[in-house]
């Protein structure tokens, strides 16, 4: 256990001073309540009301919000992951990896500690979406709404998951490119690619497993939240069946990238 | 005698280019060991794979006669290839992590910055430290501790004159105080003033290796000379075990077969023999031609 916290500190010794770090970690805590009420704004303003009701529902307050809130955070997924692809590239950059290594570290800790990292850097930005979730609640709450159950507060559990998914993703890219800008562009490039792919897959050659991409199968665990019953009025029983599936693919997506990522770096030259 | 570090055919591939073929040799506690050999002639990525960042195409290593642990390398200060340092830190704060990693005390930080000089810009960002700073900051780092094995990859680089002469005397007082060093190098002359024990290395395969002297030849002369040279040459060929006699200008260079008589032992000699000399010295090859000469002949 001593061993675990010295090596914690170690990592939080390379973050404490490095401004970069702080800064993008400062624009993700901004960004996600930002962004929310924004669209917030738009649903609120931009939308006819018919008896005083917006139509889209009430998206932004209990219970909804837990599904909401989520959802537009997930847009912003890819902000965690250039602070995960910069804080790894600066070790290749800065060959540090090989000199925590030299000094005394096993490759599997440098690893292991990383990961851990990662894991604390999503539950962040966890907390940051839970307290934007809290925010619009509040702000919003009516005496008549109905309260909160599991099946509401389950989305913030899918959306770790599927920022997990995401940060493992930009940690592979970091990885096996090495540098910090050619990582991130080759990043958003999979990202539009697998999003080209499902999009031709599903509607031109109709094609299930595309829906099972490591991209599309964690965005699957948090579908749209706007006015669900009217615009897909049929799919909701249809997701709520395939959430298990969804989720346990999305694990096994993590999993997967935790062993490779470990059997990589053990491997390999550093 | 005890072995600080055991290689056992030890060989790494790139692909078909093979950097290092069956290296096998051991490392005496207490040596100075010199790895020499030209660039590219795998002396960095033979000590890569002793410090675990690259990974053997075969062949075993032991450190302390056990095979290799993260443990024991926090025991040895190791500067590989080049100074490796978060940038956007400072000496201290990069050297907090060193030693937090090494498991030694922070405390120790501050003596190892003055040992190289640089405890007045501990606060300054590595990334503004100069070519030279950086290097002794790495040094720092490799004595954070006080381990009694030191791996120096080529630990002048960067340095001017003044700071080469440093670490040379540091490497010394350190080989002193009873400490191991592995130093590689292809700078022979720096080799030569500091090492006991040399391994060559060329093109990834071991020449040769052992204390310096076994290892690596160094002939020795006597060069002669005196106004009477006609007279000084009847005197000089007519000494037991003679090689060879070479004449240039005012001097000639006499080379024996087996033991070289003592400098002194040769001017009373000359002496008695009507011969005053004008010049006498005792010369010997420079490391760097003896390895230059081996080299070639594993060469050709």
């Amino acid at each position: 256990m001593g061993d675990f916290l010295n090596t914690l500190r170690i990592e939080w010794l390379k973050l404490k001073y490095y401004r970069t770090f702080w800064i993008l970690l400062a624009v993700i805590a901004v960004c996600i309540p930002a962004f929310n009420y924004v669209i917030y704004d738009i649903t609120d303003n931009s939308f006819p009301k018919i008896n005083g009701q917006n139509i889209l529902g009430n998206p932004f307050s209990f219970p909804n919000v837990w599904s909401t809130v989520p959802y537009n955070a997930g847009i912003l997924i890819f902000m965690p992951a250039i602070l995960i692809i910069t804080l790894f590239t600066n070790e290749y950059s800065f060959r540090t990896h090989r000199q925590n290594v030299i000094d005394g570290w096993g490759r599997w800790r440098f690893i292991q500690i990383k990961i851990i990292e990662i894991f604390l850097l999503n539950l962040f930005v966890t907390g940051i979406v839970v307290a934007t979730c809290l925010y619009f609640g509040f702000i919003t709450r009516t005496s008549l709404q109905p309260k909160a159950g599991w099946e509401q507060y389950r989305f913030i559990l899918f959306f770790f998951v599927e920022m997990l998914d995401y940060s493992l993703i930009a940690v592979l890219f970091a990885m096996l490119i090495k540098r910090a800008g050619l990582a991130m562009g080759i990043f958003f490039l999979y990202l539009i690619i697998e999003q080209f792919v499902v999009s031709l897959g599903r509607n031109k050659y109709k094609v299930g497993w595309v829906d099972y991409l490591p991209e599309e199968v964690s965005d699957r665990l948090i579908p749209q939240p706007f006015a669900r019953r009217i615009l897909a009025p049929g799919n909701n029983a249809l997701w709520e069946k395939h959430i298990p599936l969804y989720l346990s693919i999305a694990v096994l997506y993590i999993v997967i990238y935790i062993l490779f990522i470990n059997w990589r770096f053990r491997k390999s030259d550093l | 005698m005890l072995s600080i570090l055991t290689l056992k055919n030890i060989s790494k591939s790139y692909g078909r280019i093979k950097a290092l073929k069956d290296v096998s040799f051991d490392v005496p506690d207490a040596s100075v060991f010199g790895i020499l050999g030209p660039n590219g002639s795998g002396k960095t990525t033979l000590l890569g794979i002793v410090m675990d960042v690259l990974v053997a195409s075969g062949g075993t290593y032991e450190w302390f006669g056990n095979p290799p642990t993260e443990k024991q390398r926090r025991e040895i200060g190791t500067l590989l290839e080049t100074p490796n340092f978060y940038h956007y830190l400072s000496a201290q704060h990069n050297l907090e992590i060193t030693a937090a990693i090494k498991h030694k005390p922070a405390g120790d930080i501050e003596r190892v910055l003055k040992l190289v000089r640089l405890y007045e810009r501990k606060d300054s960002k590595f990334q503004t430290y100069s070519l030279g700073m950086k290097q002794r900051l790495a040094i720092a780092a490799c004595l954070l501790g006080d381990p009694s094995v030191l791996v120096l990859d080529e630990p002048t680089n960067g340095l001017d004159p003044s700071g080469i002469a440093e670490i040379r005397q540091l490497i010394i007082d350190l080989a002193a105080a009873g400490k191991t060093i592995i130093l590689a190098s292809h700078l022979l002359a720096e080799v030569e003033k500091v090492c006991t024990h040399v391994a060559i290395l060329q093109q990834g395969v071991l020449i040769k290796s052992g204390d310096v002297l076994s290892a690596l030849s160094q002939e020795e002369w006597l060069e002669l000379g005196s106004k009477e040279m006609e007279k000084l040459k009847e005197v000089l060929v007519r000494l037991p075990g003679v090689k060879k006699i070479i004449g240039s200008g005012n001097h000639f260079q006499i080379y024996f077969n087996h033991s070289m008589p003592d400098a002194s032992w040769m001017n009373r000699h000359c002496f008695e023999q009507g011969i005053v000399l004008n010049f006498l010295q005792v010369m010997k090859k420079s490391l760097e031609s003896a390895f230059i000469e081996l080299t070639n002949n594993v060469s050709n």
